[in-house]
């Protein structure tokens, strides 16, 4: 059933796409149709993923929960231990010091932006325009062999170092099935500045009516630095809700 | 209806090889080197944000600094390297930026440009705005009220006549462009300036100029300086005060301050008349102020006036090594020392004190008004003319640069390839270098071999061995880039070539002219002496009538081949005795077009390519060549895939039909002998490529690029699989080599080199390769190392490109599980056994397998025997860490139990306390290591170990596994006590696998 319900999605995406040339807006609204439309994914009110990171020949195994109201936290299993690496109640965003193990709150510049995004928790085309975002077709282009629409999207204006400044992603749609397969932002801040990083998008499954990408790459100048490899991912569950918050001493 | 149509498409698209579609993921990686940088052209403030800093260089694109100057970023990769100008709009000028291509200090070297570019998002994303002919644009002036208003100085071609020249304008943000100021074909704008009060008024400065392969000339009667006040409708002569005659290049500048002083400087007829020149009147009238050395110093290379955008009399001449006056213009003195020959210069906008300077050898900057300059350390721009590789571990690469000397470093190093790790190997411009084929001994030469330097590396022995003019023969004429070569035959034989190939069979030490003149000796090529226009410039650069090129082929000692700047294609069968000129009936080739590149093919004795290169004579085409009857024939194996001229073919040395092309705008590949090309973009820019070596051993193509250092593309034999059936299978595994686990350690201390660009490391790890062909975007796709008997022994995430696709495997097997704790204890993983290993790859429904194989790395000196028992004691710790990891997770479930009674509690979180750290934190907190710390330790220490465990490790061990076996016994005692039916406790199977 599900097979035969992945094959009707690519049939319809490519009809949809043999067309004439598309605006950016159909293009991102074909895509939220197409992953499982915008009333099912407005219903979402939670996600959980669990799954394993992968760098430099470790598995970091992780648990990401993500909220609709912007909270947010991401567990990782070090070796004989776990950490929250960071999280975010909707106001502070925080995490734990390697070191000592402890809870700490990340600068606020960083709580800020996240507050910014936190209403890409869910889809992060979702609702877009609602959300002040605009989105513009650059052009149709290949992306390591394959055909591409290229977007811009932009988002709210981020902080960098006390200054406001313009935040774009460009986002590559695999013009046979509609997805982005790839996206790159220049890094904001870090000694990294300035350089592209890009994200991979691949393994789109569907769970529980919804299309997602199962495995995310990042990539930094070419080379690859972090994999996340998605085992499960369950929407609405039961989440605790003492797990935004930062604990106290 | 639609299916129909894209079956069809996919038909049509597969007759011809479409690299981009098969490159996935064989990418490039950068080595630089850094240290000495690459020559700048143009640089940019932004008007507002003091931390932005744009770099507009010669050959290597456009870079942005967000620190101030501190570190710098590329963000024009994908277009054409070489910039004139970079313009910030005032306007938006987070947001809008215009660069103009084709660097605009016309040495003999420049490469051209291919218009005009405008990002609206701060550098992420750009769009060419046409001037596809201009090759050159000096300026870029932004309305700093409006921003669809631009003006766009367009300087031309350098080589030939052209109608794409003078002073351009927009009214609609670069939709459409007036001509606004015209001379002729022989007159670009060297320079433009606006009036900040007044947008309006505008100053132009145009310059007749001209350079062939032999001669170079400045000014004419054509040469003006220009000023509009009507937005440039209309335009009048300002040359009130000017010098008589014909004029050079001029510079125009106006005071930021006070618009109504300008500077300009003028080239002139007479040596006194010229130099600095002011207006105090806004152009009106002018008064000579300063002829010295460093303000009319080759005027076609320093040109730039920049005035200090507080203070009217602060002004800047760029020049051999800049010169600053703070007096108006009537004293200069020298900027601090810094490399030589400044192009330009720009002032902090809000500390005058903070000056950068665009150099030949990069970027440097200044916190005290340029007293003292330091370099900026990650801008790798280096400027090779040549490269080539030898055949040790890790190989080295050689090369010279345009004014850095010629330098050697390795192909891979401990922490990345670092400055420190490049040697210097010659003076002066560096051009070809050559290390000897089997001793340990390196040739390197400067500009037209005034010195061949035979550096004996070992002894550290230098001796100059460039053939000198005997009785008998005429002056030598060497190429400013005089070509040299070895042999593969005689490793002592070491070619030179003037006019005639001159040939030695002991490293240098004596001489003997192998042929007549091979040129066509055309004496009106011959005047260098002549060059310049109104300054005499006779550098040795516009030498002509030379031999460019030397090739002995590797299948035979006495056929050579030799290409000359000039045109001819002469080859010898004979060790040099006779002579035969080939080219002189190639079709579609124009006569004395350069031959740059003979590539002596190693599949065949009469096969050669040849690439020409006519952009010296104003052709911008490839011209390529294969022949296979030495010369007899020549067949043009170029397509209308390549965008510019070529200089370097190089053959693969397995298969013939894969050959590489270096172009100005970056490598093309053909699979198919050039009867299609495919542009390789994957972190290789549009630079222009000088050379290209292909290193034997490791398969590595190594580019030598004019404005991006060394760009590497590790192992490019998967190309050599790819045929038209290949790529209609769903997926095909190529070939590999067995893979050395590699035993070699080391240090790469960097602190004090944060800033410093530091070159990519290849992958040292057994890598699979497979080629997709189509992207998996949908369902699962998984990957699975097993041994030969199906156990799984690792996982790895496959790529799922479209094309090649490469994953590595770091020949490790899972990380054990581990007993939880307070803290991390850190983890081992193990490395499997030498052997051959089966590559699962599940796609859809679909399964496919390939087999890799690794062996144990000889340079660790351990027997089979060693190999063995090291395996047997690894795996023993592993399974002991696992078997403690569940312990410990079986004490906490009895603990968190409900049932368990607190004496149990506590005898079992007493137990606990000596099994893991249940106190503390990571750092200098750290509580007493316990079991599970003591077991990482000793299982870290022989596991990352070359060699095999010693008595004293075996020792400590034996303590360890003590000590567990007695803490296994306690819990089994007290999980007797434990109420375990109402514990749901994992199987240890489970507990693994959760």
């Amino acid at each position: 059933m599900r097979t035969l319900k992945l094959l009707s999605t690519l049939f319809i995406f490519c009809l949809a796409l043999t067309t004439t040339a598309q605006t950016a807006e159909e293009i991102v609204d074909t895509y939220i149709e197409n992953i499982g439309g915008e009333e099912a994914w407005n219903k979402v009110e939670s996600v959980k993923i669990t799954g394993v990171g992968k760098q430099g020949g470790q598995d970091y195994p992780f648990v990401a929960t993500f909220m609709k109201d912007g909270r947010s936290n991401i567990t990782i299993e070090l070796p004989g231990t776990s950490l929250v690496y960071q999280a975010f109640d909707g106001e502070t965003a925080w995490g734990m010091n390697f070191q000592t193990q402890k809870a700490e709150a990340l600068d606020s510049e960083t709580s800020l932006n996240m507050k910014n995004e936190a209403k890409d928790n869910v889809e992060i085309f979702l609702n877009y325009k609602e959300k002040g975002y605009t989105v513009e077709f650059l052009e149709k282009t290949t992306l390591d062999g394959t055909e591409v629409n290229k977007i811009k999207l932009t988002k709210t204006p981020v902080m960098v170092e006390g200054k406001e400044e313009e935040n774009t992603e460009i986002y590559y749609f695999d013009t046979e099935n509609n997805v982005p397969i790839a996206s790159e932002s220049v890094v904001k801040s870090g000694p990294a500045k300035g350089a592209t990083a890009q994200t991979i998008m691949t393994d789109y499954q569907e769970v529980e009516g919804l299309y997602l990408a199962h495995t995310i790459i990042e990539k930094f100048n070419g080379q690859t630095g972090l994999e996340m490899i998605y085992k499960t991912i369950e929407f609405n569950t039961e989440i605790n809700d003492s797990i935004f918050k930062m604990p106290k001493e | 209806m639609c299916l129909c149509f894209s079956a069809f498409n996919v038909q049509a698209q597969e007759s011809k090889i479409n690299g981009e579609a098969i490159f996935g993921d064989l990418s490039a990686r950068h080595i630089g080197p850094a240290l000495m940088s690459g020559r700048i052209n143009d640089m940019e403030t932004h008007p507002t944000n003091p931390r932005i800093i744009y770099a507009g260089t010669a050959g290597g694109g456009v870079w942005k600094s967000n620190d101030a100057g501190t570190t710098f970023n590329p963000i024009f990769d994908e277009y054409c390297q070489s910039i004139g100008a970079v313009e910030v709009d005032p306007n938006s000028p987070d947001n809008i930026i215009w660069v103009g291509t084709g660097e605009t200090w016309t040495r003999n070297s420049v490469s051209i440009g291919d218009g005009l570019y405008k990002s609206t998002d701060g550098g992420a994303n750009w769009k060419k705005y046409g001037f596809e002919k201009s090759e050159r644009i000096a300026n870029i002036i932004v309305n700093p009220k409006n921003s669809n208003e631009v003006y766009v100085a367009v300087l031309g071609a350098l080589w030939g006549d052209s109608e794409e020249r003078g002073v351009y304008k927009t009214t609609d943000g670069g939709a459409n462009w007036t001509k606004i100021l015209y001379t002729d074909q022989r007159t670009g704008c060297a320079d433009l300036a606006m009036d900040p009060n007044d947008p309006n008024t505008l100053y132009a400065s145009m310059w007749e100029f001209r350079r062939t392969g032999w001669s170079f000339e400045s000014g004419g009667n054509k040469s003006a300086l220009y000023k509009s006040t009507d937005g440039g409708a209309t335009w009048n002569k300002i040359h009130n005060g000017f010098p008589e005659g014909q004029l050079g290049r001029l510079a125009i500048a106006v005071a930021p301050s006070n618009s109504s002083v300008l500077y300009t400087v003028i080239e002139a007829e007479k040596d006194e008349r010229k130099g600095l020149y002011r207006s105090d009147d806004a152009g009106a009238n002018w008064t000579q102020l300063n002829n010295d050395f460093g303000i009319t110093v080759r005027p076609f290379y320093f040109s730039r006036i920049v005035i200090d955008p507080k203070d009217e009399n602060v002004i800047v001449k760029g020049g051999l090594t800049g010169s600053i006056s703070r007096d108006g213009g009537k004293t200069f003195k020298t900027l601090g020392n810094m490399h030589s020959d400044i192009h330009d210069i720009i002032f902090d906008i809000n500390d005058s004190d903070r000056i950068y300077a665009g150099t030949d050898g990069g970027v440097y900057r200044s916190w005290n008004g340029g007293t003292t300059m330091e370099i900026v350390e990650n801008l790798p721009l280096s400027q090779f003319y040549h490269i080539s590789v030898d055949n040790k571990e890790p190989y080295n690469i050689y090369g010279g640069l345009q004014d850095n000397g010629s330098w050697y470093g390795p192909s891979r190093s401990n922490g990345g390839i670092n400055a420190r790790d490049w040697n210097s190997i010659g003076g002066g411009d560096g051009f070809r270098v050559l290390p000897h084929p089997t001793k340990n001994i390196i040739y390197s030469e400067m500009q037209g071999a005034a010195n061949v330097w035979r550096y004996d590396v070992d002894n550290e022995l230098v001796k100059t061995i460039q053939p000198l003019p005997v009785e008998g023969h005429a002056k030598l004429r060497f190429n400013w880039n005089a070509p040299m070569a070895t042999s593969e035959h005689q490793p002592d034989r070491f070619y030179m070539g003037s006019q005639f190939v001159h040939k030695s069979e002991d490293m240098g030490n004596t001489w003997k002219i192998i042929s007549p003149d091979l040129t066509t000796n055309d004496a009106t090529k011959q005047r260098q002496e002549d060059s310049g226009g109104l300054s005499m410039d006779n550098s040795g650069a516009e030498n002509h009538t030379t031999i460019f090129t030397i090739a002995e082929s590797s299948l035979d000692e006495n056929i050579i081949w030799v290409g000359t700047d000039d045109g001819n294609v002469q080859v010898t069968k004979d060790g040099g005795t006779t002579w035969t000129n080939t080219s002189l009936n190639i079709p579609g080739l124009p006569k004395n077009t350069w031959v740059y590149h003979i590539e002596a093919s190693v599949h065949n004795k009469g096969t050669a390519y040849a690439v020409f290169d006519g952009h010296t004579m104003n052709d911008m085409n490839p011209y390529v060549y294969k022949t296979s009857d030495f010369g007899k024939t020549w067949v043009s194996i170029t397509t209308p895939e390549i965008e510019s001229f070529a200089r370097n073919i190089q053959e693969d040395y397995v298969n013939p039909n894969l050959l590489f092309l270096g172009t100005e705008f970056g490598l093309y590949i053909t699979l198919d002998g050039g009867k299609s090309w495919s542009k390789f973009t994957n972190n290789v820019p549009a630079v222009a490529i000088h050379f290209i070596d292909l290193q034997k051993r490791t398969n590595d193509l190594v580019l030598g690029t004019h404005g991006r250092g060394v760009i590497i593309i590790d192992d490019i034999s998967p190309l050599r699989e790819i045929t038209p059936e290949i790529m209609t299978k769903k997926l095909h595994f190529f070939a590999s080599k067995p893979t050395v686990m590699v035993d070699q350690g080391g240090f790469s201390g960097s602190f004090g080199a944060e800033t410093q660009f530091v070159g990519r490391n290849p992958s040292r790890l057994p890598q699979i390769k497979y080629l997709l062909q189509k992207r998996h975007t949908f369902g699962k796709m998984t990957m699975e190392i097993q041994d030969m008997e199906g156990n799984k022994v690792s996982t790895l995430s496959p790529g799922k490109s479209k094309g090649i696709n490469i994953v590595n495997w770091n020949y490790r097997i899972k990380q054990p599980k581990i007993a939880k704790g307070k803290t991390t204890s850190g983890s081992v993983s193990p490395r499997v056994p030498a052997g051959i290993y089966k590559v699962i790859l599940k796609k859809g429904k679909d399964t496919y397998e390939h087999n890799i194989e690794l062996v144990y790395d000889a340079n660790a000196g351990l027997t089979e025997i060693d190999r063995a028992n090291k395996q047997e004691i690894n795996m023993s710790i592993y399974d002991m860490t696992q078997e403690l990891a569940y312990i410990v997770y079986q004490i906490d479930a009895i603990i968190e139990n409900e049932d368990t009674k607190n004496k149990l509690r506590e005898k079992l979180q007493a137990l606990k306390e000596t099994l893991v750290i249940t106190t503390g934190d990571n750092y200098v907190g750290s509580a007493e290591p316990q079991l599970r710390e003591l077991m990482a330790q000793i299982f870290s220490k022989i596991a990352y170990s070359y060699d095999k465990p010693s008595a004293n490790e075996m020792e400590n061990l034996m303590i360890i596994q003590k000590r567990f076996k007695k803490a296994k016994k306690d819990f089994e005692k007290l999980k007797s006590k434990a109420k375990n039916k109402t514990i749901d406790l994992k199987s240890f199977e489970d507990f693994l696998n959760d």
